[in-house]
């Protein structure tokens, strides 16, 4: 028996001195033991165990590569004594590669248990997309109920997420929009719907240069079609001080603009009642005032001549007295309109007060504005008034001197004209 | 035999009341030394394989209640799974994970180590958790309100280090 188990342990020696040698990799760890025929039952039975034992590591060695390699199908015998602690890390394995899948389709309450620092880190990353998930809940409940259209842009300036704002106001769904790009459905417009070369719109331009842009009077073009004047902001966003996206919001500003315009036109109104008179519809005293103040300072600056002309219905107490103040007031309407029809643009025309008028005549000396004003008062005494009896006018000419003020000057005028008045009427006299 | 007895959940008693100083809890000792000795006697009365029976419907009328009783049934089957785990490790029967889950033919593979049936057993060569495998149908039965079929694939007692179920519906 010593003999035969000489000869095992030599078997046996050999095969694991070619092992360690070799490695395991190289060639199976198989180990075929020869027992005589002729030796002890005993023996047989230790060669018996020996092979089974190298077998079983053998196995054992297989399954745990391919788990090596990543294959969770790899099996074992059952009585693999060696290879039972892989199999539980191969069912964690197992569970793991489900719960990844569960994770990467929304599932956030996935934990794992007792798989050390691996529990610790997975479930540490599962509370992080938690808090991700509840923060976008968040965001995604303030871009719901937000009065302005969202839009955010990747890097590439690529849709990737929309408010329903932003399709309510501009009509195209997410479906429709996501991963095109920004100037495939908001096209830059100029106020009167023509659009901007992509290349030259200010919103493409400051996008693509990763920069700040505000307009509060922008055009967007609708999916039907509709110019949507809007008024619209982008923001960058940057991560590690990388362009990382954009933020797109805007409104729309069509009341907005409704009112503003129909505030423009009452402004407008206002002040044409501010400088107009009622009855004549040309300029009152209070914007003469302003414009005669504006007329002087020009003409000392360009030191060019200035006159004014104060005129003054005749008799206008028997046009009343006669007639009526409704006939009164349709004279002093013929009147503003008879003047208004023999001046030049530049000349300025209103009601001075009453049945007076007064016309500023820029870059026109006096005797100049002596000509024009006794040409007015043939004209005005040769048309036929809506009154029966004639109609005439006295003027009052004044031209500019240095050292005038806005009051010597009507004064002048003024005393010129209750020189015409003095006179006989349906005269000119200069001041 | 004329006389029976019907389970109810009340009947597991106030433990905190009835054991002020040692507690809710037992050794996993005591627990697997009434299981086997269970299955030692009713075996040798009613045979194994009847006894194999008796241990499943046991698991599965054990499973209906604390389905009932400490789970919550309303929550969608991925909180539930969560819940099921975590109560299954706060009670500390096991740690079960899930390996496949195909809710559309409502078949599913799942482990449980440190399973408080067999881990740590000898190699039996054959599945010894039949209480399990009737617990895990009963919590499914309660569940979806459809009969499973749950049957042990591995099993610490087979060589395994964890026990691995087949679950699909009946």
């Amino acid at each position: 028996m010593e003999a035969g188990a000489l000869v095992i342990l030599r078997q046996l020696d050999q095969s694991l001195a070619r092992i360690m040698k070799r490695g395991i990799g190289y060639e199976r760890l198989t180990l075929s033991l020869d027992c005589p025929d002729n030796s002890d039952p005993e023996l047989r039975d230790i060669c018996d165990r020996l092979n089974s034992l190298f077998s079983t590591l053998d196995e054992f060695y297989q399954y745990a590569s391919q788990l090596a390699e990543g294959n969770l199908e790899a099996s074992a015998s059952r009585n693999n004594i060696f290879a039972m602690p892989l199999k539980s890390l191969q069912a964690s394995l197992r569970h793991l590669t489900w719960q990844a899948g569960q994770v990467a389709s929304g599932d956030l309450q996935q934990q794992v248990h007792f798989l050390g620092e691996l529990s610790h880190s997975f479930n540490r990353m599962i509370l992080s997309l938690r808090e991700k998930q509840s923060l976008e809940k968040r965001l995604k409940t303030i871009t719901d109920v937000l009065g302005e259209g969202v839009y955010l842009l990747d890097q590439e300036r690529r849709l990737i997420f929309m408010n329903p704002e932003a399709e309510r106001l501009l009509g195209y769904g997410f479906d429709e929009l996501a991963g095109k790009r920004i100037h495939e459905f908001i096209y830059g417009q100029h106020g009167d719907g023509t659009r901007f070369n992509p290349s030259s719109s200010p919103l493409i331009i400051s996008l693509t240069e990763g920069r700040e842009f505000k307009d509060p009077d922008a055009v967007f073009i609708c999916k039907s079609g509709y110019l949507l004047p809007v008024a619209v902001i982008c923001r960058p966003i940057l991560e590690n001080n990388r362009h990382a996206g954009t933020v797109i919001a805007f409104h729309d500003i069509t009341e907005q603009k409704k009112s503003q315009e129909s505030l423009e036109a009452v402004n407008r109104i206002l002040e044409k009642q501010a400088s107009t008179d009622p009855l004549t519809g040309i300029l009152n005293r209070l914007k003469l005032s302003q414009q005669l103040d504006t007329e002087m300072k020009r003409a000392k600056r360009y030191a060019t001549p200035l006159s004014i002309l104060l005129l003054d219905i005749d008799n206008f107490k028997s046009v009343n007295d006669g007639y009526g103040h409704l006939t009164g007031d349709a004279v002093l309407k013929e009147m503003a309109h008879l003047i208004s029809g023999k001046l030049r643009d530049s000349d300025i025309f209103a009601r001075w007060g009453g049945e007076e008028f007064m016309i500023l005549i820029p870059d026109c000396d006096i005797s100049q504005a002596k000509a024009c004003a006794e040409k007015l008062c043939r004209a005005i005494a040769e048309n036929p008034f809506s009154v029966s009896t004639p109609v005439t006018a006295s003027f009052g000419v004044a031209g500019m001197r240095p050292e005038d003020t806005h009051e010597s000057l009507t004064n002048r005028a003024d005393q010129a004209l209750y020189l015409a008045k003095q006179n006989g009427r349906n005269r000119v006299e200069c001041g | 035999m004329n006389e029976t007895y019907d389970f109810d959940w009340d009947d597991l008693g106030n433990l905190e009341v009835g054991r002020p100083n040692l507690g809710c809890w037992a050794s996993l000792l005591a627990y697997r030394l009434m299981q086997y000795t269970f299955r030692d006697v009713l075996s040798k009365e009613v045979g194994l394989d009847k006894t194999l029976e008796l241990f499943i419907q046991a698991g599965k009328l054990a499973g209906r209640n604390f389905c009932l009783q400490v789970l919550d049934k309303s929550l969608g089957f991925e909180p539930f799974i969560a819940d099921l785990k975590q109560k299954l490790i706060d009670l500390k029967i096991g740690v079960l994970r899930v390996e496949e889950a195909d809710l559309e033919a409502l078949t599913f593979v799942i482990t449980v180590s440190e399973d408080l049936d067999c881990s740590g057993l000898p190699i039996f060569g054959q599945t010894v958790c039949n209480y399990d495998e009737g617990f895990i149908a009963g919590i499914f039965f309660e569940y979806t309100g459809r009969d499973f079929h749950v049957k042990e694939i591995d099993c610490w007692a087979t060589g395994d280090r964890t026990c691995r179920f087949n679950i699909k519906p009946a």
